[in-house]
C-alpha cells in the first residue's frame, strides 16, 4: 500500500510537471507574440500614441549653442537632440540610412550669420558610434561633384553645405541660400566645432588598401548591410575603377577571422551560382578565388587572411582578373596593418 | 466500503467525485473561454470614432485628366498645365471651401526643393480664389516643429499672403480613422479635422527621391496626414503609400518636378542633389501623376511597387499613356 501511494505520488508529480511546462509553454508564446504586435493593427485606443506626442528634446535653453560659435555667428532656434526612437521625425525617410549604420544621436541647431539677415544656416551633428560607421553614411551621400576641402581627411564642399567626418560625428551644415560667401561662415563654423570637439582622427584604414590605378577619385562607399542584395554582407568598401570606359567595382571587408572571411566568400559564390551565375575556370595566381559569369558580366571572389574581397561587373575576364591581382597584391601587402580605428 | 486491492487506494465514489470535479472545472474553463472568444475582433461601434473616413473630393464628371508641361518657370507651366485641363473653374466652382496639402515635412529653404515651392501655392490659392473658392486652407504635418517648417520653407508666408490660412497640427485635428480593406491604417490618428468642412482637395508635392521608398511624390505625400508613431510604417512603406491612396480621394494633384531631388531623399540638403527637370504634371488621377514622375527620376515601375499596388487596389492607371495626357511645353 505504501509502495503504491509512492508510486501514485510520483506519477502525479510527473503529470503536474508536464502540464506546468505546457502551461509555461504557451506563456512564453503569448509573451513572445506580444512583442511583436503590429501596432499598425492594433485597434486598442490605449495603446495608440496620440498625435505630435513625440516632441525632440530640445534642453538647452533658446539662446544657447551645443557648440562654441565664431564671431558673428548666433543661435537662431534651440538644440534639438534626437535618438534612434525618433530620429525619423527630424529627416523622415532617411532615418533608415543611419540607424542602419550604427547612428547613436543627432544634435540640430539653426544659426544666423548677423552680416548677412536673410542667411540661415543648420548644422547636423550625427554621432555614429564610430568613424567606420560615420564614414558608411559619409560615403553613401557623397556628391559627385563636390569640391574635396582640407578642414578634415573626409570633407566636401557642395554651392551650399559642407559635408565632414570628425571621428565619430558625420556633420552636415546647410546654408539657406547660395551666394559667393556663404560657405565661409558654414566653414568657420566647421573649423570651430573640430577645434572645440576632441575626437579621434578619422582613419578608415580599408580605403588604403584599393589599388590606385584606375581608380576614380572619391569612389569609396562603406555600405553597411546587405551589400550587392546579399543578406550576408555588411561592413563593406567598394570603390569604383574604369577600365576601357567601363566602369568596374572592387570591394573588401575585413571580417573577424580567416575562417569566417573564407566561408563568406563561398557562401557569395553560392547566391550568385543560385541566381543565375556560372562557374568559370581560370588560373589565377590568387589561392581560393572564384571566377563567375553573370547577367553578362564578371565577378571574381576571394578570400586572403581576414579580409574578404572581389571584382563586380568586369564587362571582360581580363579585366576582373587584371584588378582582382592588383586588389590582392594591395592587401597582402598592407591588410595586416591596415585596420580601421573602431 | 472497502477499498478495492486492485485500485490505487481510490474507492470508486472518490473516483466518480473526482471526476465529476475535473468534468464540471474543464467545462467550466471552456464556457469561459467560449464566453471571452471573439471570432470577429473588436468590433467598430456605432459611435466609434475609427468609422471616421475621408470624404471622396474626387470630381466623376471629369473622369481621368492629366497635362504635363514642360518649362523653367513653374508658375507658367502650372497655369498652362491647368488651362489644358479646361482651366480652374473645371476643378473649383463658385463657394468651393478648398484643402491644399502640401509638402511641409522639413525646415529647409524653398531652394532645396524637400517641400513644395511657394511659388506654385500662391499660384494656386489665387487661382482658386479667382475660380470662386470661399475659402483656401493649407495644411501638413511635419511631426518635427510644424511651426518651423512652414516658416522657413516659406510656405506660411506664401499662403498667408495669399489669402489662405495656415492650419497647423494641433491634437485636437486628430482623429482615429480606419481605411476600408487596409491592413496599416485602422484606427489610427489621422489629420481628419481640416477635411470635415471643406469641399475640394488638391494634393500639391515636389518630385523627389526618397531613401525608403525610391521616390517621393503625390501619394507618399498624403504620409503628412498621419500622425502617432507613424515612423513604424516605413517598414511597410509600399502597403502604406498604397493605403494612403485609398484613404485620400483627391479633386486634382500636382507634382512639381520643375526641379526634382534626384538623389540623397527626401531630405536632400545640397544643391547637388537637384536637377532641373523642367515639367509639371498637373492630373486627377495621383496614380498616373506617380508612373510619370517615376520616369524623371529613371526608376521603373517595377523600382516603386507601391505605384503598382495603387493600381491593382483600383486606385488609377499605371500606364499614363492611357489618359492621353495633354503635353506642352513652354
Amino acid at each position: 500500500m505504501i509502495r503504491e501511494n509512492k508510486n501514485n505520488s510520483r506519477r502525479q508529480t510527473f503529470l503536474s510537471m508536464v502540464i506546468l511546462s505546457i502551461l509555461m509553454v504557451i506563456g512564453v508564446g503569448i509573451f513572445i507574440t506580444q512583442s511583436h504586435f503590429n501596432p499598425g493593427i492594433l485597434q486598442k485606443d490605449a495603446f495608440l500614441p496620440g498625435p505630435n506626442k513625440n516632441k525632440p528634446s530640445s534642453q538647452l535653453s533658446p539662446n544657447a549653442s551645443f557648440v562654441p560659435l565664431p564671431e558673428g555667428i548666433q543661435p537662431l532656434t534651440p538644440t534639438e537632440i534626437f535618438d534612434a526612437r525618433n530620429l525619423s521625425d527630424k529627416i523622415n525617410g532617411k532615418a533608415e540610412l543611419y540607424l542602419s549604420g550604427g547612428f547613436t544621436r543627432l544634435v540640430s541647431q539653426r544659426f544666423r550669420d548677423e552680416r548677412e539677415a536673410d542667411l540661415w544656416m543648420e548644422a547636423f551633428v550625427y554621432d555614429m558610434g564610430n568613424s567606420q560607421n560615420a564614414f558608411s553614411v559619409f560615403s553613401a551621400q557623397r556628391r559627385q561633384d563636390a569640391e574635396s576641402l582640407g578642414l578634415a581627411q573626409y570633407a566636401y564642399k557642395t554651392p551650399n553645405a559642407l559635408f565632414l567626418i570628425h571621428g565619430r560625428y558625420y556633420i552636415e551644415i546647410i546654408a539657406s541660400k547660395v551666394s559667393g560667401q556663404v560657405l565661409q561662415p558654414v566653414k568657420m563654423m566647421a573649423e570651430t566645432f573640430i577645434r572645440n570637439t576632441p575626437a579621434d582622427a578619422a582613419t578608415v584604414n580599408e580605403t588604403e588598401l584599393f589599388p590606385k590605378q584606375e581608380l576614380v577619385q572619391n569612389s569609396m562607399v562603406l555600405i553597411s548591410s546587405n551589400a550587392f542584395g546579399y543578406d550576408g554582407f555588411d561592413k563593406i568598401y567598394t570603390a569604383e575603377y574604369e577600365f576601357d570606359d567601363h566602369r568596374l567595382t572592387a570591394y573588401l571587408s575585413h571580417r573577424r577571422t580567416p575562417v569566417e572571411a573564407k566561408e563568406l566568400a563561398s557562401a557569395y559564390t553560392v547566391f550568385l551560382l543560385a541566381y543565375g551565375g556560372k562557374n568559370i575556370e581560370a588560373q589565377m595566381p590568387i589561392k581560393g578565388a572564384r571566377l563567375i559569369e553573370i547577367l553578362d558580366t564578371y565577378e571574381i571572389v576571394f578570400p586572403h587572411g581576414s579580409y574578404l574581397a572581389g571584382i563586380r561587373e568586369a564587362a571582360t575576364i581580363n579585366q576582373a582578373k587584371t584588378l582582382a591581382i592588383r586588389l590582392y597584391h594591395r592587401i597582402k601587402e598592407g591588410g595586416n596593418e591596415s585596420r580601421s580605428e573602431q | 466500503m472497502n477499498p478495492d486491492p486492485n485500485s490505487n487506494g481510490l474507492t470508486r465514489r472518490q473516483f466518480l467525485d473526482r471526476l465529476t470535479k475535473a468534468g464540471i472545472s474543464i467545462t467550466a474553463a471552456c464556457a469561459a473561454g467560449f464566453w471571452f472568444h471573439d471570432d470577429k475582433g473588436p468590433a467598430l461601434s456605432k459611435n466609434d470614432p475609427s468609422n471616421l473616413i475621408l470624404p471622396d473630393f474626387s470630381i466623376d464628371a471629369l473622369g481621368q485628366k492629366m497635362s504635363i508641361v514642360r518649362g523653367e518657370d513653374r508658375v507658367a507651366t502650372l497655369r498652362m498645365a491647368l488651362k489644358s485641363l479646361g482651366g480652374i473653374e473645371t476643378f473649383i466652382k463658385k463657394g468651393d471651401r478648398v484643402l491644399l496639402k502640401v509638402n511641409a515635412a522639413f525646415a529647409s529653404p524653398a531652394m532645396l526643393s524637400a517641400t513644395t515651392h511657394p511659388a506654385i501655392i500662391t499660384e494656386m490659392i489665387q487661382l482658386c480664389f479667382r475660380a470662386g473658392a470661399a475659402s483656401v486652407v493649407v495644411t501638413d504635418n511635419p511631426i518635427n516643429d510644424p511651426a518651423s517648417c512652414f516658416t522657413l520653407t516659406g510656405i506660411a508666408d506664401a499662403a498667408r499672403k495669399a489669402g489662405a490660412r495656415v492650419l497647423l497640427p494641433r491634437d485636437d485635428l486628430f482623429s482615429p480613422i480606419t481605411v476600408k480593406d487596409a491592413k496599416l491604417i485602422r484606427n489610427w490618428p489621422v489629420l481628419y479635422k481640416p477635411f470635415t468642412d471643406i469641399t475640394k482637395v488638391i494634393g500639391m508635392a515636389p518630385l523627389k527621391d526618397h531613401h525608403r521608398s525610391g521616390a517621393s511624390m503625390i501619394m507618399k505625400n498624403w504620409y503628412g496626414l498621419l500622425g502617432g508613431r507613424r515612423n513604424i510604417f516605413h517598414q511597410d512603406i509600399h502597403n502604406i503609400i498604397m493605403e494612403l491612396a485609398m484613404m485620400v480621394k483627391p479633386s486634382l494633384v500636382i507634382l512639381d518636378a520643375t526641379t526634382s531631388m534626384m538623389t540623397n531623399g527626401p531630405t536632400g540638403g545640397s544643391l547637388s542633389d537637384l536637377k532641373n527637370t523642367n515639367t509639371m504634371i498637373v492630373s486627377t488621377d495621383q496614380v498616373a501623376a506617380d508612373a510619370f514622375g517615376a520616369s524623371l527620376l529613371g526608376r521603373s515601375l517595377d523600382e516603386l511597387p507601391f505605384i503598382g499596388k495603387a493600381e491593382a487596389a483600383g486606385i488609377g492607371t499605371a500606364d499614363y499613356h492611357k489618359l492621353n495626357p495633354v503635353m506642352a511645353s513652354i
